[in-house]
Order: C-alpha cells, then sequence, then structure tokens
C-alpha cells in the first residue's frame, strides 16, 4: 500500500453525479479527483461506427455492463432464507467506465412530483397517518421540490432537455404534463418527434380523458449548446440509443458533456481503471480520512487521503462501501434499528402488447425516449381513499428501437419455432406496439441490503446482498393500474391484445426491468432513520457525503435521473461552502 | 435453393450428412445411400461425394446459404444434433433456407466456442446451490458446458424414446421431442433438460436468427430481411416523420456491419 499525498476532494465513481459535483466545485477552484472503476468508451468500438451498431454484443452479452465476475449481488426472497449470488443479472445493469451508467440510459429525465420529497407529510395529510402501512418506512426527505428547483433547471439546460412543459409556475400547459411539478420556463429544446405508436397513444389517452404528453428526454431534438458550451448532436433516431453509447453525441452524457470539459479544467484529475476497495475512517474523531483504491493497470494498492470524500457510485456501490468500511450502523429488520442498507427500493413494471394489421409503426425508427406517457395513475396523482395500496405508476406507449434480438413482438398463441413463428414475426414486426407501466416501489421494512456472509468478490470482500422482493401493497398497485391500462388497450382498436400481466413476486433477476434500484444510504432529518442528511453529509462523518438513487427513501414511477442530478448539483455548491468552513451543513 | 433436409416426413433426417461424406471422400465408404446424402447445404468435399453420384448441372438460382463450414467447438454427434435442431426450428419454407443454410448451427458453434460459452462476466464463484428459477443460473457449468450436457443428456432421452439419436428422427418426431423438451416432459438423469432448452438453447436459437451475420447467423441478412428489420447504420431523423405510419424503403434491404466495413 503506497499512501499518496493528500488531496481536497475525493469522489468514488466516475459517472453522471460524480460529473456534476466536479462541475460546481472546479468552477469554484476546489480541486477534485475521481476514481473511475472502468475506462474512457469514447474512441472504443462501443462508441464508432459500424460496431456500435451491435445488438448481440453491447446489449445482449451486456459489452457496457458492470462484469459480473468480479462483482455481483446475492438475492434472498425473506430474510429466512440463505442468499443465492445472481450469477448473471439481466433485472438491471449497472454501468462501467467514465460516464457510467449514463452512457448507456436511455434520456428520460423527471422532475419527480412536487410531493415525492415530502411524501410520508403528504400521505399523512391526505389519508390520515393510518393510511401508511407500519412496514412501509416512507419518509421526507428534508429537502423540498422548491429548493431543488433551480438545480434541476440547471441540468435540464446542461442536458439540453427535450421536452413539453406541463406546469408553469403553476399555470397547466396544453400538450405536457398537467401534474408535472411547477418549472419556471419550458424545456431548452422542442420535444422529440412522436413515433407511430406515440400518436396511437396520445389519440387513446385523449379520447378516454386522459393526459399524454412526451416523455422529457435528454435525447437532443435538435443540434444543441450548453451553458459551458458543451454541445450535443441532433438525434438520428437510429434504434441503437439504451444500452448503447450515442456514437452520434446526441444523448447526454457525462462523457460528451462533462468529462471533456472537466480534463481541460485546472485542479480536476480522473484516475481510471481505479476500483476503490474501502473508506478509512477514524471513529476517534469521526472523520472519513481518505480512501483505499487498487490501480487495475498495475496492481498497486493505493491510500488517498483527502479533506472530503463523496460516494458517487451505483446505488449498490454506494452501500457496501459503507458497510464494508463499517460506517454508520448497519438495518437490522428485526429490531428495526440501524440505517444503513434500509428502504431498498425497485421499479414494479407491467406492459401489454398490440397488434395492428393496417397500421405501421416501423419500431427501428425510435430513440432511447421516445415515448409518449400519462400521469394520470402515477404515484398520488389518484385518490388512493380505499384502494388497500399507495403507489401508482406512468402508463405509457415507448418504443426504443425495435431490435430484432430482443424486441420482437408476437401475438399470443404463436409456436416458438418453425414456419408458422416466422410468418408471425413477419407479419408482426412492423406492425405492433406496446403500452407499458413505470411503476413505483415504496420501502418495505423486510426490503434491505446488508453483506452476504458467505459469497465474496473479485477482490475478497463479500457481496452486497439483496433481500427484496415485490410485497402487498406494490402487488396490489400493480394488479390495479394494469387493469386500467388493459382497459386502454382493448379499446385501442387492434387487432389483438396481448395479456396484460401485473408485476409478480418472486422478483426476476433473469428479465429486465429497469436499472433503476434505490436507497441504502438514505437521506432525512433524523439520523436513527437516515444514513445522511438533507445535505447528503453524512451522520457519522461530516466530511464523507453520499449522493446517487442510493439517498431516496423511496422509489417513484419516474426515472431517478432528474432529482439525483439537481442533488449532485446541489451538492456541488454545498461542498463548495464546506470546503471553506468545514462543519455539520444547515 | 435445393431441399431442405426435411424433405419429408418419413425419410430421416440425416444431419451427419456432411460430416459423414467428408469422412467418406476421404475414406472412400459412404454409410448412407446417396439420396440420403444429398442437400442444399452440402459443403465442397459433400459436393465432391455428390459428384461421385450426380451428374455435375449448375445449381438452380436462390438464395444465397451458408458457406462457412467446420465446427470449433462441436463434436460430430454435437454436430449432428444441433443441425437437426436447427434445421427442425428453422425448415427450409417459403421465408428462409434451412437452419444450417442460414447460418444457425456455424453461430451457435462459434458462441459457443469464444467469450459466452466460456463463461465470460459471469460470476462463478462458489458455494453452488440451488435456488429458485427467478434467481437466475446457478450451476457451476460454463455455457458451453452446460449445452454439451444437455445435447448429450437429449440425446440418451431420444434413445430411451424410440432408440434413435436426435439427428435420426423425422421431423415430426424431432419437432415433437423439442417441443416436450420445453414443455418440461423430457427427464434424463440430473440435469433440468427444460431449463437447458428455454433457457440456453433457445436463446441461442432466436440471437442465430436475429443477430448481426458477423457471427455467422442470420445468413445474408434472411431474417432482417424476412420481418423488415433495415439493420444499420442509420440516420433516421428526416425518415422519422416522412416515414412514420407508413412502410420504410430501407427494410427490404438491410444493412449489416460487413455492409460497412
Amino acid at each position: 500500500m503506497k499512501t499518496l499525498n493528500k488531496r481536497t476532494v475525493v469522489i468514488v465513481g466516475g459517472g453522471l453525479t460524480a460529473g456534476l459535483i466536479a462541475r460546481q466545485l472546479t468552477d469554484k477552484g476546489v480541486e477534485v479527483v475521481v476514481l473511475e472503476r472502468g475506462g474512457d468508451h469514447t474512441d472504443g468500438a462501443e462508441a464508432k461506427l459500424p460496431t456500435q451498431r451491435d445488438e448481440l454484443r453491447w446489449d445482449v452479452r451486456q459489452g457496457l455492463v458492470q462484469d459480473w465476475s468480479v462483482q455481483t449481488y446475492s438475492l434472498r426472497y425473506h430474510r429466512q432464507d440463505v442468499a443465492l449470488p445472481v450469477r448473471w443479472m439481466e433485472a438491471f445493469l449497472p454501468g462501467e467506465g467514465m460516464g457510467g451508467a449514463a452512457n448507456h440510459w436511455n434520456g428520460h429525465t423527471w422532475r419527480w412530483a412536487e410531493y415525492d420529497p415530502v411524501l410520508r407529510s403528504h400521505h399523512v395529510q391526505r389519508y390520515g397517518a393510518k393510511a401508511i402501512p407500519a412496514d412501509m418506512p416512507l419518509q421526507d426527505w428534508g429537502v423540498t421540490y422548491k429548493e431543488l428547483e433551480p438545480y434541476h433547471d440547471l441540468f435540464e439546460c446542461l442536458f439540453g432537455l427535450s421536452g413539453k412543459a406541463g406546469n408553469i409556475g403553476g399555470q397547466v400547459q396544453a400538450g405536457g404534463n398537467p401534474f408535472e411539478a411547477p418549472r419556471r420556463g419550458e424545456y431548452p429544446q422542442k420535444a422529440l418527434e412522436s413515433t407511430e405508436a406515440g400518436l396511437v397513444f396520445k389519440e387513446l389517452a385523449t379520447r378516454l380523458g386522459y393526459h399524454p404528453f412526451p416523455t422529457p428526454a435528454a435525447n437532443s431534438s435538435g443540434p444543441y449548446t450548453n451553458p459551458d458550451g458543451q454541445k450535443l448532436g441532433q438525434c438520428q433516431y437510429c434504434g441503437h440509443c439504451e444500452r448503447f453509447i450515442c456514437e452520434a453525441k446526441a444523448k447526454g452524457s457525462p462523457e460528451v458533456l462533462l468529462y471533456p470539459m472537466l480534463r481541460e479544467r485546472k485542479g480536476f484529475e480522473i484516475r481510471l481503471h481505479t476500483h476503490v476497495l474501502g473508506v478509512n475512517y477514524d471513529s476517534r474523531t469521526k472523520r472519513a480520512t481518505g480512501v483505499r483504491y487498487l490501480d487495475l493497470m498495475t496492481g498497486q494498492e493505493y491510500e488517498q487521503p483527502a479533506d472530503v470524500v463523496v460516494l458517487a457510485a451505483f446505488t449498490m456501490t454506494n452501500t457496501k462501501l459503507l458497510l464494508t468500511s463499517k460506517i454508520g450502523k448497519p438495518y437490522d429488520p428485526v429490531s428495526n434499528s440501524g440505517v444503513v442498507g434500509k428502504n431498498f427500493c425497485y421499479q414494479t413494471n407491467s406492459g401489454v402488447n398490440l397488434f395492428f394489421k393496417d397500421r405501421w409503426f416501423n419500431p427501428y425508427l425510435a430513440t432511447g425516449s421516445t415515448q409518449m406517457v400519462m400521469d394520470d395513475f402515477n404515484n398520488d396523482n389518484f385518490d388512493h381513499a380505499g384502494l388497500g395500496f399507495l403507489g401508482g405508476g406512468g402508463i405509457g406507449a415507448s418504443q426504443f428501437g425495435g431490435r430484432p434480438i430482443n424486441s420482437r413482438r408476437l401475438p399470443p398463441g404463436t409456436p416458438q419455432w418453425g414456419t408458422a413463428w416466422k410468418k408471425a414475426n413477419a407479419d408482426w414486426y412492423a406492425h405492433s406496439m406496446a403500452m407499458g407501466i413505470q411503476g413505483s416501489c415504496y420501502p418495505h421494512r423486510e426490503n434491505y441490503l446488508s453483506l452476504d456472509p458467505s459469497y465474496t468478490d473479485a477482490y475478497g470482500q463479500p457481496l452486497l446482498r439483496m433481500t427484496f422482493d415485490f410485497r402487498d401493497n406494490e402487488l396490489k398497485m400493480s394488479e390495479w393500474v394494469t387493469r386500467k391500462m388493459e382497459d386502454m388497450a382493448k379499446a385501442a382498436g387492434a387487432d389483438i391484445v396481448g395479456p396484460a400481466v401485473p408485476r409478480k413476486s418472486p422478483f426476476d433477476t433473469r428479465q429486465y426491468q429497469s436499472t433503476h434500484v434505490t436507497g441504502g444510504t438514505v437521506m432525512g432529518t433524523d439520523p436513527k432513520t437516515s444514513v445522511v442528511s438533507p445535505h447528503l453529509q453524512h451522520w457519522d462523518a461530516q466530511n464523507l457525503f453520499v449522493v446517487g438513487a442510493s439517498v431516496y427513501p423511496h422509489n417513484s414511477g419516474y426515472n431517478p435521473t432528474g432529482p439525483l442530478a439537481a442533488l449532485a448539483l446541489r451538492l456541488g455548491d454545498d461542498l463548495v461552502r464546506y470546503v471553506a468552513r468545514p462543519g455539520m451543513l444547515s | 435453393m435445393g431441399d431442405s433436409t426435411h424433405a419429408d416426413d418419413t425419410g430421416e433426417v440425416n444431419n451427419r450428412r456432411r460430416f459423414l461424406q467428408q469422412v467418406a471422400t476421404v475414406s472412400g465408404s459412404l454409410p448412407f445411400a446417396p439420396g440420403l446424402a444429398a442437400g442444399a447445404a452440402a459443403g465442397a468435399l459433400a459436393g465432391a461425394a455428390q459428384a461421385q453420384t450426380a451428374p455435375a448441372t449448375a445449381p438452380p438460382p436462390g438464395p444465397k446459404v451458408n458457406d462457412v463450414y467446420g465446427y470449433n467447438s462441436f463434436s460430430p454427434d454435437e454436430a449432428a444434433f444441433v443441425e437437426t435442431l436447427v434445421n427442425t426450428m428453422c425448415p427450409a419454407d417459403e421465408y428462409t433456407p434451412n437452419g444450417v443454410d442460414c447460418g444457425l448451427a456455424i453461430y451457435i458453434d462459434r458462441q459457443l466456442a469464444g467469450a459466452y460459452g466460456k463463461g465470460y462476466k459471469r460470476y462463478m464463484r462458489a458455494p453452488f446451490a440451488e435456488g429458485l428459477p427467478q434467481q437466475g443460473p446457478q450451476l457451476p457449468l460454463t455455457p458451453e458446458q452446460h449445452f454439451k450436457a444437455g445435447v448429450a443428456a437429449a440425446n440418451d432421452a431420444a434413445k430411451a424414446r424410440s432408440n434413435k439419436t436426435f439427428d435420426q428422427f423425422t421431423p415430426t418426431e424431432a419437432d415433437a421431442f423439442l417441443k416436450d423438451l420445453g414443455a418440461g416432459k423430457v427427464k434424463q438423469g440430473e440435469l433440468d433438460l427444460a431449463y437447458w432448452f428455454n433457457g440456453i438453447v433457445y436463446p441461442l436459437f432466436t440471437q442465430a436468427c436475429f443477430a448481426d451475420p458477423i457471427y455467422g447467423g442470420n445468413y445474408d441478412k434472411v431474417f432482417w430481411r424476412m420481418i423488415g428489420y433495415p439493420g444499420l447504420p442509420a440516420t433516421h431523423t428526416i425518415d422519422m416523420v416522412e416515414f412514420r405510419g407508413k412502410p420504410f424503403p430501407g427494410a427490404k434491404d438491410p444493412k449489416s456491419i460487413a455492409d460497412f466495413s
């Protein structure tokens, strides 16, 4: 182990949040070192034609995804069970390399509901305290939407979002989302072009009295220059977006908009191919003293001392590092005490296929966020009195690329092979669409993260263990919202409507659902129920900060990127203050 | 385009033919009648074998068929099994040539011989234990080992069922046997053959059909053309609007990686 010279701020993980924090810090002259386990994809086969357009390599074989042989997670459904390692994960796909999962993401960028950061208070006020089940540890974040709004606005300008506002300063806007949290103005760019599936959905939802709108997207609807002078190309609707790196540099990504700029800035350094092994913690002074990491290019272990340590890795890694470094009390569901690992949540999704003989959907004319959606049954946008569950889901029609290995839709009853199978593929590939639900997942006392007692990663450290399943609240919610979607699908005028199956237990690792795993290092105002403060400052180490979806106390029926980007930008500003005058931030 | 190897419903599906013909060419002995040994996918050596019994004529015009021969991973028995499998799942018809001619067997062989087959990126640490299917694969086998163990067990089950290996089944028998495998109706030894078929074999089959032809399957982009997938590269900003709700002309002439290399 070699000990390096002390640095001001060290950030673990070189993805979206690290880039945003570093932008704020280096702008004010605070030096930053980012440690990233992967490399730089910019000039690789994954980012260049024609190899970029390879469904098998990047999508099916997960070319941009975390190497499970090095690092995976174990899973059990109940704490009485012995967990097994997920040896090949399909359900969620963390990234590797500079930019992290924000290289291969879809681009959907939501501001969550105005009530999301105060979800507990909101429910108590609307339905009474008894409406929240005893085993659902909902909690307020300790920050309000209003405080985050300027940072949402900044992020949307930096990433050149394309969308249609639905609520400007409290005034509902036609064509946008009437349930949207109030914005200060329109999106930086006009919405993406709608797909044919989007038009079908828009007509259907409007006819039924709902409120469809285009999903806010970080896929650039036009050429765009952001306030930093960084440029996005125009989206080419090439159908190789999510699970791929955009070779046209038209998807808002840290490796396009943040890291090239940061690498030119004085005081910024990113060390690629460095795997962080732990945070050094002095329990006497209650301070993080730095991090230990392995340089994967040399095999040398280093200690990097720092004034400030920021965990900005994927949800799972943030939690694991706190547990392996023994910082904060691990959550115990039996005594309902401790905090690290609690409120682990996912996303409760379902879908239905629709087949129209005479309509051309051309599923390959699409990008990662070409989706028409409605929020009428999302979260608490509808009255839950008497329903027996909390939460909901956005219902929409998405079309992301029609890649032929994994994105063909076949009517129910189609044989699995043979001439009839080929005929069905030929008949329906261009003539089918899907509707889907992205549903909320609220915390459950028995859903949490901890260290596995048996299995280790490639560096000899314990795997992070998920104790997780869809519990009653989510199963009931999915059943109810899926029926709403099914009713809509049946009214769409399709020749064939496939089965609309609500999400079921047990959680299935073999099926991609969403990369939105959240919680584990949750934020809040009470050190007994949160890992970090509303300023993302660790309660047991004031110079240690954690950011990402790991700080969400619940998961909403939205993609997580918007609020975590806003939180990261705000953290950057907070750290400028902290470095100048260390102490608990308020 | 010649006949499918499934020439009729009663004839033996002879997928060992190429290998055996190659052996025959070398050894001078041909164990099968010439009529049974004829087929569209015959390679250079097999072609030489055929030439001994049939007058040389120009091949009839038709779709291009796989011209890559020789397996990296398969034994002769495994090759025979897989060729029968892909020709059963993908018979020659109005949509495509048979599975072998579409390169499907080559695709599967190459995948198993390569990184996927060797378990690249797969967590393989002990202890191993059985879990729920939803917890994902838990066997200490690589995909290649798993595939081969399944072929051996399935062939044993086929022999137990009708005293024939899978490649000797009639097309109807082969099709029924695969359906039974997928439905969990075939038990043989310790391996879960339903999981093997649905979790390993079937995904390889669909990938073989629809992956870029650079991997050996989807020969001449035949499956892309069948469904109307235009392939790549694609700059569709204008197409998005111009062809929304209408047939897209590029779908008839797909482009693959090789077309841009």
